[in-house]
This record gives structure tokens, C-alpha cells and sequence, in this order.
């Protein structure tokens, strides 16, 4: 008994011992941090976000950070610039990729470059971790503004039952338009005037519908916007006409695509009911397919008219301006831990979003999931094909001066030619502060 | 039937003879059962089970086999006593507040004289014409200087004051007789009592109107609890659900979803069920008969 409380005892003193010498070293205590994150995907991610936050507290005791969650990618952005002007910003956010050049504009970013310098290592070998296509949205002026956490392209996902059915050969996607028009045509089913089954499903709403028409231009030549310079767009062009008008037609003149602005869940549902035989969707969306379909699909490049593009799609890790140093390194420390190839790696294998880090299909876990889920693959290879995603002065008010043009074409309200010739004048406008301090600013 | 009959014998002598009353009255049921769909599909797709797929997810006939595993899903993703509890304190909290200042400011717009009166107004006023997406910068800002940031103190604190409820006040306070005033004034009442037991009592159907849509739009209110709030603990119930519903990619389950609302609407379903004969009767009638 008596042993037991002298033991006791030492323990206690030992212990407070201890304690008191770690004192100094902890009277700071972890420096707390705020990282903001939208949910692109599945109500399910905000749990995983919330594991994966966990991990990094326990396995970083200097450092606490709070998962935030802040609302869909575009209120993601008002979130974090209300931060910024109330003197609060948090620490990093995930970023829609293509609100960079905007915030960059706007002076809301932190240059990553002299934390890159910090670890020794050198901003090519620092990029050279991440697919060449994701460059381009995180490097501003030679200068690194943001890490990729998760990225997507769009697929063209097609149900291989109801392709067999109408006899075609799933295993032999269209590669073109032309095929493509050919296949919905054969998809879609009508009983007298009534559509039982609609061909193709595109989805159109804001944020959605801008990414798409970004990716049909692209498969048509063109470019969108300028790549090199954040003041200008190329709406009024034969590229995007062409694109528009084909979309048009799918709806209006193959009646193979349903009339209206259908929103992103919406096309995943109808596609996964099987009223839609084909889809033009995120690879983001390839685990709910994954899970829910209840047929063989198979997921193909999206097919070109005059040569094979897309967009890249998601989101970068960023830093705010305005940061105190010590959270400022706290924010860098987290980021490289999320960014690096094993979070990467599992965050890909979690949502279906391709993993930026080049390293990640090396670690055993993705090789192993890649040889079950061969579907996974194809946004990888899509990558050699990719390019940037459309980044302007103001991204979202000159996104939906396009999206809200193409919604009346979908809803039968009004021609290709004009709507596009609307949308570059309201763009235009949108533009031209940027302009007038640019291009426009003459000695 | 019986029901319609039944509410039919409220109306006057008078018009259950004319045509027209008739017509209307059928026109109000109408709209009241367009209404009525999105509550009903909500019912049944919070019930629905989920092996029923998601081609019967936009039927309105009930699922044979119902099931309360949606409720159960929704309730797990979400803290929702937590949140029940946070937008419980931020609408009684502002309400509260409000209650004060447009009693005061109201009284003082009706019955007392002062410089730029009419200009203060019509500035008052102006407040309505503002969309509140405009004001989140400056408002988040002023929230933080008050070290509010990430409280619901700091949710609350634009609300405080209203435009439309001073107005509201005002517009009540003026029907008040000045006659009662006067005498409660020769009984030697001060300013506060005449406010307390002359224009309080004899307002209190406008007091319930306003009690009606404030809270009625805090409870639903998004956006500003978004900008201002970080702590997961400290979620009202509209951002907490949208943790599930707003997705861009990716789609929806739509049976926790209809549960999830389902849950944050029910509180005030329940309230205008019970409340109301008294809600209607507070917009049409004034303090005076």
C-alpha cells in the first residue's frame, strides 16, 4: 500500500517535473488556424474533410486547425473576401481554382514563393510534383499562388446496358461530335410525341454551365478567354458559335437532349435512373456513379469537333493576405500535408476527383485501386489533353454574363448568334475597369 | 366537403348567396392545395425508402413500405438539437431587442416633434430598398471591431434595429386615439407608462405581425449566419442542413434531404398551425374596431 503511494507519488512529481520543464517550450500552445472548404461533392466529403483534419491535429500538436465549412465554391469566395475586409481571414481555403487570377487582381493572395524558398526547394521542383495542365491555374506571373488539392476534367459517361441495347459498341466510345449526335440519336426513345429516354444530358447552371461551354468551345478550337491576360473573353467567336449551336441542336433540332438549364444533380440523377443514356459530367462525380449505378457504364474522353481539350475543374489550397507569420506557417505546414501524395492520394480514391500530386498513383493503395477501378483512369489520361480554367479579372460576374445567355438558348428564348453577341458586350462592360487601369491605360 | 361547408358557414349572410364570394373561395382552395405540393412530396420523400430508387423520387404517391431511416440519416449528419438550439437564440434574441427598438422608434416617428423628423424617416425607409448582400462587407466588418466575429451575438447584431418594424409601429401607433394619451396625461402618467399600458396593449396584433416575419426570416436565413459564423458548435440549422444539400457535383440524396428540411421547418409549420387564426386576424385588423 504504502509502496504503491510512494510510487504514486514519484509518478506525480515526476510527471509535474516533466510538466513544468515542457512549459516554456508550450506556453504558446498550438497555434490555431481556420481552413475553409466548400463541398463540390457529396454531403458525406464534410465528414471526411472532418477525418482528415483529425489526422493532421494528432500527427501535428503545434498546430490546430478547424475545418470550416463555407457553402458552395461561389459562396466559398464571398466567405473568404468578407473575412479578408473584416480583418479576419483564415488561415487557407480551398479555392475554385479559376478565382486565383481574380483574388490575385485584387491583392487577396499570399505570394507562396518565399515559403517555397523557406523549405530549400525550388519552385520548379516545387511544381514539378503536380500535372503540367494544373500549372497554369496556380502560377500567376511566375509566382506561386495556390497548391492543387483536387482536381477533375469532364467525362463524357455513357450506360454501356442501354448503348448494347441499341446496338452499339460501348467498348468503342464517340470520339467526335458527329458520332456523338449519331449515338444520342439512337439513345433516345420516344413514344409518339413523348421522350422516354433522352440521349445525351448536359448540365447548365451557374458555375456548371460556364465549366461546359468552356469545354465544347475547347473541343472546337477555341480558346475562351485569353490565357495570358485577365481582361479579355472571346464569347462573340466562330469557336464558341459552332459549340453553342450544336448544343442548341441537340435540344431544338435532334430533340435528343431535354429543353431547359438542367443543374448538375439533376443530370447525375437522370443519368443514374436511367432517363438520360448518356452525360457530360465532372470526374467528380464518378464515386456517386460508382456507387449508385445499377448498370455497366463505361466513361470516355469528351468528343471533339476540331481537336481534343478540356478545362481543368476544382479547387487549390490557398493563402489569404493578411496573415499573422506564425499562422501563416501553420497554414503552409497543413497545406503541404494535404497536398502530399498519400492525403492526395486518399482524398482522390474518397470523392473521384483525379489526385493533382503526380506521386499519388505511385503509392500501393492507388495502384491497387486504379487495376479495380480501371474507370478511374481515364481523367488521368485525359490530362495530356487538358488546359487551363477560364480566369479573369472578376471570374464569376463574367462567367454568368455568359451562363445567363446560353440559359435562354436552352430555354428556347433565344438564338446562338445573339445571345453570344449580348454576352460579349455584358462581359465587355464587366471587363472594362480592368482594362482602363491595363491595356487601355496609354502613356 | 364538411370542411368547406363548415368554413363556409363563417362567412357573412350576405354573401353566401352571391356567385362571386363562391368563385373566390374556390380559387383560394385551389392555390392553397398548389401550396400544399412541395410539403406533401416532402412527407413522402422523407418516407420513402431508399431501395425505391431514385426514378419514384419525384412521385407523390406514398412509398407502401415507409421508412424513418431518412430522418435517422439526417439526424446523424447533422447536430441538430445544436443547431436547433442556435437559431432558437438567434431569432428569440433578436425579436427581443427588436421589440424595444421599434417600440421607441415607432412611438417617437408617431407622436413626438423634433428637427428632420420627416427626413430621418424617409432615410429609415431607405433601408428597405438595400439588398442585404450589399451590406455583408461592411456589416461582417463592423461585427469584428465589436469583437463579435464567430459569435451569434455578432448574427444578430444588424438585426437589431428594423426598418420595416419601425414602419410597422409607426403606422400603429398613429391610429391610437390621441384622446387616450390625453387622459392617461391628466392622470399623470410619464412618457413610459402612457408607451407601456396605452400603445403597447392596444398595439399587440401589430407586435405579433412583426413577431411573425421577423422570425420567419432569421429562422430561414442564410447567407449572413454563413459569413459570420466558423465554429462547427455554433451552426444555426440553415447552414448545418446545407452542409448536405448544396453540391455542385455529385448529386443528392434526396430523401435525407427532404428530411433534414423537414426538420428545420417544422418548428414554425407547427407554431402557424396553432397560431393561426390569431397570425391572420393580426394582419387585417387594426388596435381600433
Amino acid at each position: 500500500m504504502l509502496f504503491t503511494r510512494r510510487l504514486m507519488l514519484g509518478l506525480a512529481m515526476a510527471g509535474s517535473m516533466a510538466g513544468a520543464l515542457a512549459v516554456p517550450a508550450m506556453a504558446e500552445g498550438p497555434t490555431e488556424i481556420d481552413l475553409f472548404f466548400p463541398v463540390p461533392v457529396d454531403g458525406k466529403l464534410a465528414r471526411d474533410m472532418g477525418t482528415l483534419i483529425k489526422e493532421f491535429n494528432e500527427t501535428h500538436p503545434a498546430v490546430k486547425a478547424t475545418a470550416v465549412y463555407t457553402g458552395s465554391y461561389d459562396d466559398t469566395l464571398i466567405k473568404t473576401r468578407a473575412s479578408i475586409k473584416a480583418g479576419k481571414p483564415p488561415a487557407a481555403v480551398i479555392m475554385s481554382a479559376n478565382f486565383l487570377l481574380d483574388m490575385q487582381i485584387e491583392n487577396e493572395l499570399t505570394n507562396l514563393d518565399p515559403l517555397i524558398a523557406a523549405d530549400g526547394t525550388t519552385k520548379d521542383q516545387f511544381l514539378g510534383q503536380f500535372f503540367p495542365a494544373l500549372q497554369g491555374n496556380a502560377v500567376i506571373n511566375r509566382s506561386v499562388y495556390g497548391v492543387p488539392f483536387h482536381n477533375s476534367t469532364p467525362l463524357l459517361y455513357i450506360n454501356a446496358d442501354k448503348a448494347k441495347e441499341a446496338g452499339l459498341d460501348p467498348n468503342n466510345p464517340p470520339q467526335t461530335w458527329a458520332e456523338l449526335t449519331d449515338w444520342a440519336k439512337k439513345l433516345t426513345k420516344r413514344e409518339g410525341d413523348k421522350v422516354t429516354q433522352w440521349g445525351i444530358a448536359i448540365p447548365c447552371a451557374y458555375d456548371y454551365c460556364g465549366w461546359m461551354m468552356e469545354t465544347l468551345t475547347m473541343t472546337n478550337g477555341g480558346r475562351y478567354y485569353n490565357e495570358e491576360f485577365g481582361g479579355e473573353v472571346y464569347y462573340d467567336t466562330p469557336s464558341m458559335l459552332g459549340a453553342l449551336t450544336w448544343w442548341n441542336d441537340l435540344v431544338y433540332k435532334h430533340k435528343v437532349h431535354a429543353p431547359g438549364a438542367t443543374p448538375g444533380p439533376a443530370v447525375s440523377t437522370s443519368f443514374i435512373s436511367g432517363n438520360a443514356a448518356m452525360m457530360m459530367l465532372s470526374t467528380g462525380s464518378l464515386t456517386y456513379v460508382r456507387d449508385n449505378a445499377k448498370f455497366a457504364y463505361k466513361v470516355a474522353f469528351i468528343p471533339r469537333n476540331v481537336r481534343n481539350a478540356v478545362p481543368i475543374g476544382g479547387a487549390s489550397l490557398i493563402v489569404p493576405a493578411g496573415l499573422e507569420a506564425d499562422k501563416q506557417k501553420a497554414a503552409w505546414t497543413l497545406i503541404k500535408w494535404m497536398t502530399s501524395p498519400e492525403k492526395s492520394a486518399w482524398w482522390s480514391r474518397a470523392t473521384g476527383y483525379f489526385a493533382p500530386n503526380m506521386a499519388a498513383y505511385k503509392t500501393p493503395e492507388m495502384v491497387d485501386f486504379l487495376n479495380k477501378n480501371p474507370d478511374a483512369k481515364t481523367a488521368v489520361e485525359q490530362l495530356d489533353v487538358a488546359k487551363p480554367w477560364f480566369a479573369t479579372y472578376k471570374t464569376v460576374p463574367v462567367r454568368k454574363n455568359l451562363e445567363d445567355e446560353v440559359m435562354l438558348v436552352l430555354n428556347g428564348k433565344k438564338q446562338p448568334k445573339e445571345a453570344l453577341a449580348a454576352a460579349q458586350k455584358a462581359a465587355d462592360e464587366t471587363l472594362k475597369p480592368y482594362n482602363a487601369e491595363t491595356s487601355l491605360k496609354l502613356p | 366537403m364538411k370542411l368547406i361547408d363548415a368554413l363556409w358557414k363563417d362567412a357573412p349572410l350576405a354573401t353566401r348567396r352571391e356567385i362571386t364570394p363562391k368563385l373566390g373561395f374556390l380559387l383560394t382552395a385551389l392555390l392553397a392545395l398548389v401550396w400544399l405540393i412541395p410539403f406533401l412530396w416532402m412527407g413522402v420523400a422523407t418516407l420513402r425508402p431508399a431501395s425505391d430508387g431514385i426514378n419514384l423520387m419525384a412521385e407523390l404517391m406514398p412509398s407502401l413500405k415507409p421508412t424513418l431511416d431518412n430522418i435517422r440519416d439526417a439526424w446523424e449528419i447533422g447536430d441538430f438539437p445544436r443547431y436547433f438550439l442556435n437559431t432558437t437564440i438567434i431569432c428569440t434574441g433578436i425579436l427581443l431587442v427588436q421589440f424595444v427598438t421599434i417600440t421607441l422608434a415607432g412611438f417617437a416617428f408617431a407622436r413626438l416633434d423634433f428637427a428632420g423628423k420627416t427626413l430621418i424617416f424617409y432615410l429609415f425607409l431607405m433601408q428597405l430598398m438595400l439588398v442585404p448582400v450589399l451590406l455583408i462587407v461592411p456589416n461582417l466588418r463592423i461585427v469584428a471591431q465589436f469583437g463579435l466575429y464567430d459569435t451569434l451575438a455578432g448574427v444578430m447584431m444588424p438585426f437589431f434595429a428594423s426598418a420595416f418594424g419601425t414602419f410597422l409601429m409607426r403606422q400603429a401607433f398613429e391610429a391610437i386615439p390621441t384622446e387616450l394619451e390625453d387622459a392617461a396625461l391628466i392622470d399623470g402618467a410619464s412618457l413610459f407608462q402612457r408607451i407601456r399600458h396605452i400603445y403597447v396593449p392596444l398595439s399587440l396584433p401589430s407586435f405579433s405581425a412583426f413577431a411573425i416575419i421577423s422570425v420567419t426570416s432569421h429562422w430561414n436565413d442564410f447567407l449572413w449566419p454563413l459569413m459570420v459564423i466558423n465554429s462547427p458548435d455554433k451552426r444555426p440549422l440553415t447552414v448545418g442542413l446545407s452542409v448536405f444539400t448544396a453540391t455542385a457535383e455529385g448529386t443528392q440524396a434526396w430523401g435525407t434531404i427532404a428530411a433534414g428540411t423537414l426538420m428545420v421547418i417544422a418548428p414554425l409549420l407547427i407554431t402557424f398551425l396553432i397560431f393561426q387564426k390569431r397570425f391572420i386576424s393580426s394582419f387585417v385588423t387594426s388596435g381600433i374596431k
